[in-house]
């Protein structure tokens, strides 16, 4: 009896915890249900010297509503969804700088500006459609960079399925029913852990050698001249900036510069009288600060020995005019011998090539090109760019707008020819000659497809210094073509330390959920109460016969006359 | 507010059966024991049905309608007569009237059908912030289904409990009985190869179900009139 009894309570012990567990497991099912999932990327965030700009949140949990809202509406809990194609940029500034208070905003971008978009760019309507959008981008991005913005903002861009949704959020705000927790519509919900900052962001510089050969009897070390571009990148949302043309353009020209070369110098009898150094730089908008670390690492003698660098930035969508920026005065010896030099190549291909002499101040910490960085450093510099004036701190550093569709591989292959001629013409002292060196047709020609394939592959990986990790493929992929081109490649990791501070939390998946209000619900309960009180009063009738129906109520109220 | 439309879904789903429970002299004569009897059946025969057609049945990648495996889940649907069979004739009973019996017994039935059907994509569905209208048609098939379920227990307890039967009657029962017995069938039928909707089906259902519980009815109180002189 005993034993059986303890065999019976040991069961049932492991049914409870059977049952316990079921229980627990069934209440943490949570599929996901909702009606779409889009991809989004967030607004980026980032202190600078400690003040915080940008979006300073990621999770979002709020009704959808549109631009339509009734006005006077309180929006503090709600996302405004807004298509670029219709952006009141006025009252978005106006929100942003006015600080008030919103649930989100998801901004929807033209799919063309995606960089998985795999259409052809040869659509004149859509490149007039990109014109129109991409200077209001520009402003926005502009003014959602600089501003401090206490509540999340995301990119999207449109398909089929999110333009549906916002139809129907429009549809619901042009009738009045603004959408909130009584009154249904569509809820946006991201959950995104909350943003940590990043600890150590580091920036990779690769620099590739070509070493010239010395002429029989030469005792002294040979001069270099540098060639330098910056291949990271900044914008609005660090997932999706690309920067085609800042600084895409210039990385690849770099590339293709070195290729050239490295055709010339590989064979011994047309290896020039000068090394040449290729340098891929990191840190480009935070005032060239992976230059300048690098330059710091420069001893005397090595910075003597660099002649003068030509620095490329922005070349790739200028059609018939090139600036040559410089700090030094032009009466420098160098900087005149390589503006005379590219002018007579530009004078040959049809373009013009203005000089353009800006200061330095070195009170002033910023360094708005980056051969001013070489300037501060004691090293002649000038750079090439279709940029007539310097930008602004984090402006024109590659964000939304700057897709494969504003480059344009002629451009590039021009500039590639106007620098490597009239380096080649220097080197191997053919001034004001007769010969083209990369003659079209010729194996030294300039490979567009080439400098195309680059630019693609430029265009579809963002490239934000802090969220490219210490052996990022990309890098790594770099740093792999220029040792092909090159005789001595060396990578050099630093930490990006500073003014700057950036935080995680670059992608996410919204979900976009379609609600029913309470006041649905409740009016659902309200007719299936009345349902089951009809079927009850119908089954007693039918069974039992009407007099019980009423006898059921009739009842208690008898009892109560019994008692009294 | 999710939890709410869970909440009103499962009322509606298996509210009626509830009520049918107390509305009707079942609660009085205590059937309890018979509806749970009625509804240990169905889970064994639900256990059988999904043996044979995980035996039997190909699965096929698009939805169409294939005849020949639309027969033979028909054919395995017949379990459910069996089982219903067992239920009325072979389990003892307390000594209940013909008339509560086969009441019971499809009670049983139709609420051990909502909760193994029903339940799990309630709750997991219901609870979602997502809304669809699917949860609310599902409880409307569930009543649906409820009246089948005590139309073929009535149909069944004639065919096999009830020794004289006017002879006229004989035909239209078995016929009846066949037809509740292959709604199945009938309906996905209608689901697939004419492409009807979710909405559209649970109101064909729930007509067919009214119609048949009328025609059952009548059959019962015909065939009762006999025996009750």
């Amino acid at each position: 009896m005993e034993s059986s009894k303890q065999g019976h309570r040991e069961v049932l012990e492991s049914m409870y915890s059977v049952i316990a567990l079921i229980f627990v497991l069934v209440a943490c099912v949570e599929l996901g249900d909702a009606a779409s999932a889009v991809d989004v990327y967030r607004l980026i965030q980032y202190d600078i010297s400690g003040v915080p700009l940008g979006s300073r949140f990621a999770s979002l949990n709020h009704h959808a509503s549109s631009m339509h809202f009734s006005p006077g509406a309180d929006l503090s809990r709600t996302v405004l969804v807004i298509p670029i194609r219709e952006l009141d940029l006025s009252f978005v500034k106006e929100y942003i700088s006015r600080r008030q208070p919103l649930g989100g905003l998801l901004f929807l971008l033209p799919q063309i500006f995606s960089f998985e978009n795999k259409e052809g760019t040869g659509d004149s309507d859509k490149h007039h459609e990109l014109e129109l959008h991409k200077n209001s981008l520009l402003e926005l991005e502009q003014s959602l960079v600089h501003a401090n913005i206490p509540y999340p903002v995301y990119f999207a861009f449109e398909d089929d399925n999110v333009n549906a949704i916002l139809a129907d959020i429009k549809r619901n705000d042009v009738s009045g029913q603004q959408a909130t927790a009584t009154t249904g519509g569509y809820k946006l919900v991201v959950s995104a852990a909350e943003p940590k900052k990043i600890a150590s962001p580091v920036i990779t510089n690769i620099q590739g050698w070509l070493y010239g050969s010395k002429a029989d009897g030469d005792t002294n070390q040979l001069p270099t001249i540098a060639i330098v571009a910056s291949y990271d990148t900044f914008g609005a949302a660090p997932a999706l900036s690309v920067g085609s043309d800042s600084n895409g353009s210039g990385a690849v020209a770099l590339l293709e510069i070195a290729r050239l070369f490295s055709i010339l110098y590989s064979n011994p009898k047309t290896r020039g009288r000068y090394n040449l150094l290729f340098g891929l730089t990191s840190g480009g908008p935070y005032n060239y600060n992976g230059t300048h670390k690098w330059l710091r690492g420069f001893d005397q003698r090595q910075r003597e020995t660099i002649d003068y660098a030509i620095c490329l930035n922005s070349i790739g969508s200028w059609d018939n005019e090139l600036y040559v920026h410089v700090s030094k005065p032009p009466e420098n010896a160098y900087i005149k011998q390589f503006f005379e030099g590219i002018s007579s190549v530009a004078e040959e291909l049809g373009v013009k090539v203005g000089l353009k002499h800006k200061k330095i101040n070195i009170s002033n910490s910023r360094v708005a090109w980056e051969h001013e960085q070489f300037s501060r450093h004691r090293m002649t510099a000038a750079t090439l760019s279709e940029l007539s004036v310097a930008s602004g701190l984090l402006e024109r550093t590659g964000g939304l707008s700057d897709g494969r569709h504003f480059v344009n591989e002629n451009s590039v292959a021009r500039a590639v020819k106007l620098v490597a001629e009239s380096l080649a013409r220097h080197i191997y002292g053919y001034q004001g000659k007769n010969i083209e060196i990369f003659a079209d047709g010729s194996s030294l020609a300039i490979n567009p497809s080439y400098i195309g394939s680059w630019l693609n592959l430029l265009s579809q990986t963002p490239r934000v210094a802090p969220f490219l990790l210490k052996n990022d493929p990309f890098v790594l992929a770099l740093k792999k073509e220029l040792t092909d081109h090159t005789d001595e490649v060396i990578m050099q990791t630093e930490v990006l330390e500073g003014m700057f501070t950036f935080y995680d939390s670059t992608k996410a998946t919204l979900n976009v959920y379609q609600v029913a209000s309470v006041t649905f619900d409740l009016l659902l309960l309200l007719v299936l109460g009345s349902y089951l009180i009809v079927l009850f009063s119908f089954l007693v009738i039918v069974t039992r016969g009407l007099d019980d129906l009423i006898s059921l109520f009739r009842r208690p109220s008898s009892r109560k006359v019994k008692t009294a | 507010m999710t939890v709410f439309h869970f909440f009103n879904c499962a009322i509606l789903t298996f509210g009626p059966h509830a009520v049918y429970y107390s509305a009707t002299p079942l609660s009085e004569y205590d059937t309890l024991g018979t509806s749970i009897k009625a509804a240990l059946v169905y889970l064994g025969t639900a256990l059988v049905k999904l043996v044979c057609l995980a035996t039997f049945l190909n699965v096929s990648e698009n939805d169409n309608f294939d005849p020949s495996q639309e027969l033979l889940k028909a054919l395995i649907g017949f379990i459910d007569v069996a089982g219903l069979y067992f239920a009325l004739t072979q389990l003892t009973h307390r000594n209940i009237s013909q008339n509560h019996k086969f009441q019971a017994i499809g009670l049983g039935w139709a609420f051990a059908d909502s909760v193994l059907h029903r339940l799990a994509p309630l709750w997991v569905g219901a609870r979602g912030l997502e809304f669809t209208w699917d949860f609310i048609l599902q409880g409307i098939e569930a009543n649906a289904n409820l009246v089948f379920s005590i139309s073929l227990a009535a149909l069944g307890s004639l065919m096999w409990l009830r020794k004289n039967k006017p002879k006229t009657l004989i035909p239209i029962i078995y016929a009846c009985a066949g037809i509740v017995a292959t709604m199945p069938s009938i309906t996905s039928y209608l689901r697939r190869s004419l492409g009807w909707h979710f909405p559209k089906v649970v109101g064909f259902e729930l007509f067919t179900s009214l119609m048949m519980a009328i025609i059952s009815w009548q059959l019962f109180s015909a065939c009762q009139r006999p025996s009750s002189t």
